[in-house]
Order: structure tokens, then sequence, then C-alpha cells
């Protein structure tokens, strides 16, 4: 019942789950000032703010975040509550969630805060047809439906290694319910039947980076010299996909941006204003945002043209090695369909985005390297809520304890409490599990009784 | 009024109603078809176990009478799965049947305030009101009024044994049902429906080879069960293991056909956690054996209890297998074994309180709820008896949260979620067992039967010392060094216990060996039960989310229709029940959560 419990402290990323310029996790409950300022420099500070206020500070070994304080009444849900924008990049939203979770807030369900602003009395309660829809949203049902409707293979898969571990744990539950002499059949610990459920388990909450890829995207930067062709292969990108958005001109930026498809992962896509020979000489604004652009991207794709390719341009492309070592590169030698065209160097691909030959190789390479290093593209699971992410996470740390215990030889009673926050953690995503269940498994698997 | 409460059935949870009742001032009788048959242990002769020796300590912490009968008449001792844990450890004792049903007459004949009769109830008495229950009609013709009225008829209600293709009307083998009750019951709007259960053979000990068995000693010392007793010295008496046979199998499989389950003669669902011998060759078929235990029914008597051998089956049959056992060669046969059916009433149509909804001032506990067991029966019957003088008080009756005991794990699960086969309490129905340990059931529970004024001022004053000890204890371990840590910490360790601790830290020796188990439990487990007890917690806002008994749910914009249906029928008494009641949505019990909070303003 975890889901009707409306007293704890949950939070949320408010923000899109992908790389942006900042993002934004939302906290309500009693308490989340307090919890949060226990790890928080300027903790004494953030105490002491009244609502409304901004307090600037930095969590150790996270970020550094700005957050903006809402005592009980005040905010959008009427209860205690936080706004914490952090940096953007994958790393320090993961690190935040993670920071957070460890501080006892708990990933909030969907429609969550909504339904606490209804508590709260902030939203009006007299549309009882909206908050049913919302709590609607979080039933096991929709959830499932939702689920289905995703990607049914995924609670499938969860389903039966809840089963799994649902026979496990009666295993276990035989003992604690019957004497020792009362049980004919083997209560072995099912070592092996947990280890198993809990490696796939872990598998499947690994498959969470490529769902938020899938998901959210990744930002794929076009750079080079001014005239190296980068439009012809924006548009080239955009001609592509059917199913784009009209570009949107960078009005007050130097740079256009789109959304396309490559390879079936969500790609936005930026065009850049050119980057000139000598880049070393920091000049114009809009040269400088278009390193700030490449800095934040997943992969660029540095073009150069082949027939009148600029001075200097290895120079850059060791620049661009050198000093953005966690951005993903390509380099593309392009019109390579002019008859002055030179010949290609180590290290770049053939391209030219003028007929198109070359392109697929290049789009190629750029879902391989955007891909994380587990993706599957044959995978047919694939976990993308973060909450369901949470949940998988907390079931194989519970499992992992079990395993513990039962190393230390610790008492049955004790590794059932882990055993049961295991399945409970799974009932999240699929289903609780009742007493009445487990004891059908124990009656069906066991001779019990005198 | 002839009597403020009138308690219909003499069994372990008439015995429990009829006690707290008249103990508590207010003038009881009670009602039986045979006096000499007054808590009788119809089945097994053994009291406790698994989850069940809890129940008989949570029935003792709150003034009830089994913990007592059973620690002056227990001929066997044990504690099972010690080496399991903590949360899952209970005592379980072999009863000298005779002595204790003895001692359960004894204890009421002497009991103030209630009076013992000898009759069948065949009806209920209505008031005027169509509402108000105010007395029972007998079958010798007798109309006795009472303010309140509590059910606990077991499995005489129009009751039928089988043996094999003979049956007869009877609730036990020999003794007539109760006819009348049932249909009073259904006229006055009850739905009913038939259960099974079944009882062992009984065999003649000087007819055994024991020589071919092997043999079940009792533990020592003897902790009681009840919390008022410091020592209980009994002889102890051994029990015997010995095992089915291919030939047995082979016996049961030939004649499975003359079985009345079989055979379809039978219709009430019987226990799947107390399967027949028929059942277990059936259902097991890979198994080559089967433990038998055979266990003394007292010990004045010769006969020995088969435990493990329930069957339905013909005598003859009955003979030829248990003759094929290893040792029962040669047993007599004293009492074939049986299968019973019995009316019992859906536990749906009652409160939290055990008083019906259909009626007021009309309790019902026990068997005749759907239950199974001696202990199950009584913890029902102790919560009845208390909340038909807390009505009569016009006071709130005593419900007891899923967290806090096992008796209140079973009610909520009873009248919550109804029950399709005979009742029996699990741990694993528990969400909080690390909480509901037997040794802390006084803690737990005495407090509030003082309130009710179920308590002596002596019991009192134990359950004080006996806190003032633990944390005089608990204060030693802090203060103390153990390899370099704090004693306390120390015990954490899997590997350290208090019995090495107390090489180093002398002053441990000082505490009874209970203190001490209790002291470790806590400590040990420390972290789990903290964890518990916030999830408790939790658990428990729910359940203090009271839904008003007129709460109208056709006001309920929004609320599923099927779920509709099950909150009207159940009518649940707070939130967290509600949301246990299988088929409610949890989008609806959201709903309800929105709706109640705004009518609390």
């Amino acid at each position: 019942m975890k889901s009707c419990v409306d007293d704890d402290r949950i939070f949320a990323l408010a923000t899109y789950p992908a790389r942006s310029a900042l993002a934004l996790f939302r906290t309500s409950g009693e308490g989340s000032i307090e919890s949060f300022a226990s790890c928080f420099s300027s903790g004494k500070k953030l105490l002491a703010a009244q609502s409304g206020t901004l307090v600037h500070g930095v969590i150790q070994g996270v970020d550094d975040v700005v957050v903006a304080v809402y005592r009980k009444g005040h905010g959008y849900t009427g209860e205690e509550a936080l706004e914490i924008s952090c940096h953007g990049s994958i790393a320090a939203i993961s690190l935040m969630a993670e920071k957070l979770s460890s501080l006892g807030f708990r990933q909030a369900e969907p429609g969550e805060f909504t339904l606490r602003a209804f508590l709260g009395g902030k939203l009006d309660l007299t549309q009882a047809e909206a908050v049913n829809e919302i709590s609607g949203s979080r039933t096991r049902r929709a959830q499932l439906l939702a689920l289905s409707r995703l990607n049914g293979a995924l609670s499938d898969r969860i389903r039966k290694d809840r089963s799994a571990l649902a026979d496990a744990m009666s295993v276990i539950e035989v003992q604690l319910d019957y004497a020792e002499d009362e049980i004919g059949g083997d209560t072995t610990f099912p070592i092996e039947r947990i280890m198993e459920a809990r490696n796939d388990l872990e598998k499947l909450a690994r498959t969470f980076s490529t769902g938020t890829l899938l998901h959210a995207g990744a930002r794929v930067v076009l750079c080079g010299a001014a005239n190296a062709g980068k439009s012809t292969l924006f548009n080239l990108f955009l001609k592509q996909d059917r199913s784009i958005v009209s570009p949107i001109p960078g009005t007050t930026r130097d740079f256009i941006e789109s959304d396309c498809e490559i390879s079936g992962i969500p790609i936005r896509l930026f065009d850049t204003a050119g980057l000139r020979e000598s880049s070393e000489q920091i000049e114009s604004e809009g040269i400088k945002r278009t390193i700030a652009l490449m800095k934040s991207a997943d992969l660029i794709v540095y073009i150069v043209d082949s027939a009148s390719p600029e001075e200097g341009y290895l120079d850059v492309k060791a620049r661009i090695e050198q000093q953005m070592p966690d951005v993903k590169k390509l380099f593309a030698w392009n019109k390579t369909d002019i008859d002055s065209s030179l010949p290609k160097p180590d290290g770049f691909l053939q391209l030219s985005a003028e007929t198109s030959e070359g392109f697929e190789t290049l789009c190629n390479a750029i879902a391989s390297l955007i891909s994380p290093s587990d993706f599957d593209c044959e995978q047919d699971v694939i976990v993308e809520s973060p909450r369901q992410h949470q949940s998988l996470c907390d079931a194989v740390s519970a499992l992992d304890r079990v395993l513990e215990m039962q190393k230390r030889s610790e008492n049955l009673d004790m590794i059932a409490v882990e055993m049961k926050e295991a399945l409970d953690q799974l009932g999240y995503i699929c289903g609780e599990l009742t007493s009445d269940d487990m004891l059908d498994r124990i009656f069906s698997g066991f001779c019990v009784g005198k | 009024m002839d009597y403020d409460v009138i308690v219909i059935g003499g069994g372990h949870a008439g015995i429990e109603a009829s006690l707290a009742a008249s103990r508590t001032g207010y003038s009881t009788l009670l009602i039986t078809q045979s006096l000499d048959t007054i808590g009788r242990l119809s089945c097994n002769p053994a009291i406790g176990g698994l989850a069940k020796g809890n129940i008989v300590r949570e029935v003792d912490a709150m003034g009830g009478q089994m913990g007592k009968l059973i620690d002056a008449t227990l001929v066997q001792y044990r504690i099972l799965n010690r080496r399991r844990g903590p949360a899952v450890q209970a005592p379980r004792a072999q009863a000298d049947k005779f002595s204790y049903s003895r001692l359960a007459k004894e204890t009421l004949e002497h009991q103030e305030h209630l009076s013992l009769f000898m009759d069948t109830v065949t009806g209920i008495l209505v008031e005027k009101d169509g509402r108000t229950v105010c007395g029972v009609s007998t079958g010798r013709g007798h109309s006795i009024t009472a303010k309140a009225v509590v059910v606990t008829t077991g499995t005489f209600m129009d009751g039928r044994i089988f043996i094999g293709e003979y049956d007869a009307p009877e609730g036990r083998l020999g003794e007539e049902r109760a006819f009348g009750l049932g249909d009073s019951l259904r006229t006055m709007g009850f739905t009913t429906a038939r259960l099974k259960t079944g009882t062992c053979a009984r065999v003649s000990s000087r007819s055994l080879d024991f020589s071919k068995m092997e043999r079940q000693d009792g533990d020592e010392p003897i902790e009681p069960f009840s919390f008022d007793d410091d020592i209980v010295q009994r002889t102890q008496i051994p029990c015997w293991i010995t095992y089915t046979c291919d030939r047995t199998h082979q016996i049961i499989r030939d004649n499975i056909s003359r079985s009345p389950l079989y055979g379809g003669k039978i219709v009430g669902k019987g226990p799947r956690y107390c399967p027949s011998i028929e059942d277990k060759v059936v259902r097991f078929p890979e198994r080559e054996r089967h433990q038998i235990f055979i266990e003394p029914e007292g010990s004045g008597t010769d006969e020995m209890y088969l435990n493990g051998l329930s069957s339905s089956l013909p005598e003859d049959v009955q003979n030829d297998f248990i003759h094929s056992v290893p040792g029962l060669e040669n047993a007599q046969v004293m009492r074939p074994a049986y299968a019973v059916e019995y009316d019992f009433v859906f536990p749906t149509q009652l409160k939290l309180s055990l008083e019906s909804k259909l009626y007021d001032n009309l309790f019902f506990a026990g068997q005749t709820n759907g239950t199974s067991g001696y202990e199950e029966a009584a913890c029902q019957g102790l919560i009845a008896g208390i909340n038909a003088v807390q009505k009569i008080r016009k006071e709130e009756p005593l419900i007891l949260s899923r967290t806090e005991a096992y008796t209140g794990v079973l009610i909520d699960d009873l009248v919550t979620k109804g029950t399709s086969e005979p009742y029996r309490m699990f741990t694993s129905r528990a969400e909080y067992r690390l909480s509901l340990r037997h040794d802390t059931c006084d803690i737990r529970l005495t407090p509030k039967a003082d309130k009710l004024g179920l308590c002596s001022p002596e019991r009192m004053q134990r359950l004080e010392s006996k806190l003032d000890l633990i944390a005089q204890l608990k204060q030693v371990l802090k203060d103390s060094k153990f390899d370099g840590m704090n004693a306390a910490a120390a015990l954490k360790r899997p590997e350290i216990d208090l019995d090495k601790i107390s090489e180093n830290v002398p002053e441990v020796n000082k505490f009874s060996e209970n203190i001490r188990e209790l002291v470790q439990q806590d400590i040990k487990y420390e972290g789990y039960i903290g964890r518990e007890d916030r999830q408790a917690e939790r658990f428990l806002k729910l359940d203090n989310l009271i839904i008003p008994p007129d709460f109208d749910y056709r006001t309920m914009e929004g609320l599923s229709e099927e779920s509709r249906e099950k909150l009207e029928k159940i009518l649940p008494e707070n939130l967290g029940q509600a949301s246990r009641i299988s088929g409610v949505r949890t989008s609806d019990i959201s709903l309800l959560l929105v709706y109640l909070r705004r009518r609390n303003g």
C-alpha cells in the first residue's frame, strides 16, 4: 500500500531526464528541509531560510546547487518542499537522485505531487473526476497497461523473476510456518534460484541507461569551418526522418537545433556557427557558444571540406580530442563527390552530404558511439521509468543482503525480512504478492502438517 | 434480563468468552449441549506450536485461561524452531486431555458471576426493533434473556461425521450435533456454508511396538505459557515417531474411491495445511514415506493419537493401512479417524469487534467463524467476550491491530477477506512478525487488559518489574566493554551471544534466562525491529483513518463499481482494512483517502 501513504518525503526529477543546462529536482513532505540540510554546505542557512528564498551551496561529492525553499503551506503541494537546481549532466542527475534516496526521500509515483496538492487543499478538490484520473494513473492496472503498451516483455520478465523468488521464499517460509519435523520436501536454501533472479534483475536495471537514452535522446553537434557542409548534412539528417518537427532557427543563439532519429535513437541535432581556423583565440561570442555546445554534447561530428580543407584542421582535430575527452567524436571528410577532393586522411570518415554517399556509414558510427556500452539493439526489454529502475535496484540490493546473510548463516526469520523487501519492490512494478499467494505456494510445493 | 451475557458453547472459544465477561463482573451464562465435554481437545492432544503458541501467550497476556490450563496439565513441552530465529520460535505442549478438560470445567464452575447450563440452543431472540439480540431459545423450550449473546458452536452446527460409507449427524464422534441454530441464523439473514476437517485414529498403547519407533522427548526447562507462572514442574512423557511405507500407500490408493472426500459425499472444503493421509498420498505420489507422530492422550490413559494419519476412509481400510506401519502391526484401534463437516458463518458478516453487522449485541467466535485450532478459537472467544461487555458498557470495543498481535491479524483477515478453508494461523500471515514474539506478548497486551479490568494488580506489578529488569540489563551492556567494544554493540555480531559476553561481564548472570533471552533478541535484531517498527507506524496511519459507519459510497464520484460493491459489502472500519479487501483497487483507496480527508476537514 505504498501508493496511498502520503506522509513521507518524496522526490522527482521535474525536468527531462536528459543532458541540458540545468536539472530541477523537486521534493515534498515534512522534514524535507531538515533532511536535506544534513548533506548541504549551507545547511544552517537552509534551516533558517524563509519560504520563497533561494540558498546556494554544495552537496559534497555531488554538485553545487541552488535550493528554493517552501515552508509548509506554500508551494505546489502545500507541504514543506524544496526545488533543487543542479547541473544538467546525466552524471549530476543520477548522483543527485542517489543522494536524495540515501537521505530517505522516496521516488514519487506518477501523479503523486498532484495528489498531495489535492490532499493539501492546494488544488480544487471538487473535481473528483480529475482526482480519479490522477490516482487512476497510479493503479496497478494502469501501471500494467502502460507497461504492456510500452513493453510487455518487461513485466513478463520481472514477473518471471518474481515468481522464481516467491518460490524461493516459500522454501524459507515453510520452515518458519512449520516445525522442523512437520515438513516433507526439500528445504535447502535456494541460493541458485535467488542468484539467478538477482542477476537477471540487475541486468534489467542496467537497461535503464538504454531506456533513458531511448526516452530522452542524445545530443549530437555538427561543427567545422564555415562552408564545410554542416548545413547540408543537417538537412540530410532531417530529410531522412519524416517525423521531425520543423527546425527552430537560433534567433538569439548562433545555432539551429532539431529532433531526429538515428537507428531508432532519438537525437537532438545542432547545426553550429562555423569555427574559425584559429579557434585558439576565441573572439566571437558565437564561437564561444559553439565550443560550449560541443562540450555539452554526447557526440560531435567535426566536418572538413575535402576539396579545400581549412588550414590546421589536423591541429583542430587534435585539440578537440585532447580538450573534450568525455565527448564522443567523429570526423567527416566531406564533399568527396567533388573532383578536386583530396585523399582522406586517417581517422576520418568519407562523406558526401550532397549525394549522401557515406551517410549510412556515418549514421551507423553515430549510433554505435552514443549507445551505452551495454546497449543492446536486440534487447527486447528496456526499463524506462526511474521509479521502476529504483525498485529494481532496491530489489537487487535486498537480494544481495539475503545472499550475504545466508553466507554468515544468519537466522531464517531475518533473511525472510530481506526477501520480503525484494518481493515488495518487485510488487510495486507488477502487483503485490499476498500472504495467501505465499501459502498457496507452500501447500502446493510441500507435504506439510502432521 | 436473566443475564448480561449468554455464551453458546463450551469449547475453547466459549471458555474464554464466558470467563472474560464474568471476570469483569457481568453475570454470564454458558450453555452447552454437554457439561462433560467442556474444554475438550477434539483433535490432537497438543496446545501451541508456531504462531499458535504466540496466540496462547497473547490470550494469557490479556487475562485469558488457555495458558494456565496447559501449564497445569501438560505432559510434554518443546520450543519449536529454536534454530530458525526468535521471530518464529514458539512453545508447544502435549496436553493430558482429560485433566485439561476437567480443569477447564472446574475453572468455569469456580468463577464468580458465571453459571453453567446444559441444553441445546436452537434460536436467537431478537427485540421488537428487529435488530437487537436479547437472548436465546433452547431445545427443551427455555427462553433465556440477555443483553448480549456470543455464538461459539465449533463443529457442532449441523455437524456430520464421515467414516468411509458411514455417516452420522454428530459434531464429534458419538456426540449429537446442534440442530436448529443453523436454520435459525439463516432465517435471520446470515449466510453460512460448509467446511470440513478431520481427526486421527486413537490406538491402544499396549498394542504398539515402540522398539520400532524413534523416541521424541520434551525440552527442559519448561518455560511457562502463562506470564503469571514462574516455573512449571511436570513429569514429561515421550512421543514416538514412525513412518508409513509403500504398502500403506498402496492400500490407500486401492481404496481411494471409498473415501467420502473423493467420492463426493463431503462438499465442505478441508484444510490444505493439515491434509488427510489420503490427500498426502494422492498429492505427493513421489514421497516414499510420511512421518507419523504417536502422541499420548494423557498420563492416565492408554489411548495414543496417530498424528499424521487423519483419514475419512472406512474402518476396515484404516485398520489395514495402520497395520502396515512399522510398530503398528498389532495396533488395536480404540477410536477410528473420521472427517467432520459443519456449518460456519461467513466471517465477513462481522465487525472487527466480532459483533455481527446485521444484529446488535450478537457476537461470533471460534470455529463457527471458519477457523481451525484451539488457539485460534480461544483468542476470538476472549475478544468476543470482552467486546460483549464493552458493548453493554457502551464503551469502545477492543480491536487489536495487525502490528501488535496474531489475534489482530486473525480477526482482520477473517472479517476483511473471509475464508474458504478452515483458517489456521501462520507466521507468514503477519506482516510484522518480529514485533509479535511470544516472549513480549505481555509487554504489548497486558496494559490493554488492565484498562479493561482483566488484570490483577500482581500481574501489572510483574510486568513492571520485567520491564525494569530489561532496562537494567540493557544498561549493564551499554556500560560494559567486550572485545574492545561496547558490549551491546558486540552482541550484534552474529557469532557473539550473551553467554559469551557473560564471561567478561559476570553481572549478566544475575538476570534470569527469560530476561537474558529477550534482551539478546532485542539487541541483536534492533536494526530489523526498528525498520519494522517504522513500517508498522506507516501501516497504522492508514488503520487510524476511520471510515464512519454511515459513510455513503454512492456519493463518491469516480469510484469503480467493482470496488463500491466490495466496500459496501464489507463496510471496512478504517482505510487500512479497506485497502486489504481483495479486489478493491489501489486507485479507489486513494480516492477514498481524499474523501475522508475532506470530511475530516
